[in-house]
């Protein structure tokens, strides 16, 4: 089985080294891309220097245009599972060894990590769990599946998500939607819990002031998703 | 309307006719895009000629007053300018993302080639 981990990697030059640093010590078994996003520091100089595996992109696509890179990657070389790893310190990689041996077990086509089964860990704040309830009974409605934690942003792909993704992913705030997409397919979405850690540095890309903007877009972007024609 | 402005707004719209047709033999325009404003142009130039034309057609589809008339259709058809615009727009920012993605990869697969 060929794993991969996609590292979207815009201006993570304090951070890039301790990603892949971790991943080479706790995911052994998974190969890893860096997707730089076209860095104006010295993200790209640093990658080079280590020899580590990375794809510059020309433009700045921005997060969903670089994850997609990466699932265009994992799809030319043929890899069996795919998941994102951003560079906050979020995501323990130990989960991620979890996962990818759930997904050979049961031959499920997509695994979320949900904070909210066992309710344990860094449990985001009230007003993000109400957000992420509120998509979680959309979906519900929309398409009977129970996801829990539809805005994780630890997911593992199979095969088939992977050619999903990487002929279509959405270019911003992509989680919830492209669920959908996975669901509406006719794909399996299975959730194992997980422990996720408060973000060791940067922001969310979620502000206050972008979170109306993020439940409209998301919101509707289900909605038309629902109502897509495959 | 007096002939005074009917005069200047002739030369106004076959000056930009002028322009219009210029960008596009310099390949500062494509036809395509540049097709919908040559049509406006020749027909403000018609109406320009023939005043009378815009009475007849505001009568005929029953608005009070032609300059009304005017306004209505200039709203309109500034609003499909943007819109078509706006598709054209989703398109390009789509095919530049795939291009750059594509390209991305090509340029790490001649890397690992060359090495």
């Amino acid at each position: 089985m060929k794993k991969l981990i996609i590292i979207p990697a815009y201006n993570e030059e304090a951070n890039i080294e301790k990603t892949v640093t971790a991943i080479q010590r706790d995911a052994k078994d998974f190969d890893y891309v860096i997707i730089n996003d076209c860095s104006i520091d010295r993200t790209r100089e640093i990658c080079e220097e280590h020899g580590y595996n990375i794809v510059n992109l020309p433009i700045n696509l921005g997060i969903g245009g670089a994850v997609q890179t990466g699932y265009k990657y994992a799809r030319k070389h043929e890899y069996d599972m795919a998941v994102q790893v951003d560079g906050d310190g979020q995501h323990d990689p130990e989960f991620l060894n979890i996962m990818a041996e759930y997904i050979e077990k049961n031959q499920v086509d997509m695994v979320i990590g949900s904070r909210f089964i066992e309710k344990k860990g860094f449990q985001s704040s009230t007003a993000r769990r109400v957000g992420i309830k509120f998509f979680s009974w959309l979906i519900k409605g929309l398409t009977g599946a129970t996801i829990t934690d539809p805005t994780s942003g630890l997911r593992m792909a199979g095969r088939n998500v992977i050619a999903l993704f990487a002929r279509d992913y959405p270019k911003d705030y992509p989680e919830p939607e492209s669920v959908v997409a996975v669901l509406r397919k006719g794909m399996t979405v299975r959730e194992i819990p997980v422990v996720m850690h408060e973000r060791e540095g940067g922001v969310s890309s979620i502000s206050p002031k972008k979170s109306v903007y993020y439940m409209v877009k998301v919101t509707l972007a289900i909605l038309i998703e629902r109502i897509r024609k495959y | 309307m007096n002939i005074r402005i009917q005069i200047i707004v002739g030369i106004v719209v076959i000056l930009a006719l002028v322009v219009i047709v210029n960008m596009i033999r310099q390949k500062k325009l494509e036809l395509r895009y540049a097709l919908s404003w040559l049509c406006v142009g020749i027909a403000v130039l018609v109406l320009d000629c023939f005043p009378q034309l815009i009475t007849w057609l505001s009568w005929k589809v029953g608005i009070a007053s032609p300059v009304n008339m005017l306004f209505f259709f200039g709203f309109c058809f500034s609003l499909i300018i943007i819109f078509v615009l706006t598709i054209a727009m989703s398109r390009m920012s789509i095919r530049i993302k795939e291009l750059a993605q594509e390209l991305a990869l090509f340029e790490k697969e001649k890397k690992e080639a060359d090495n």
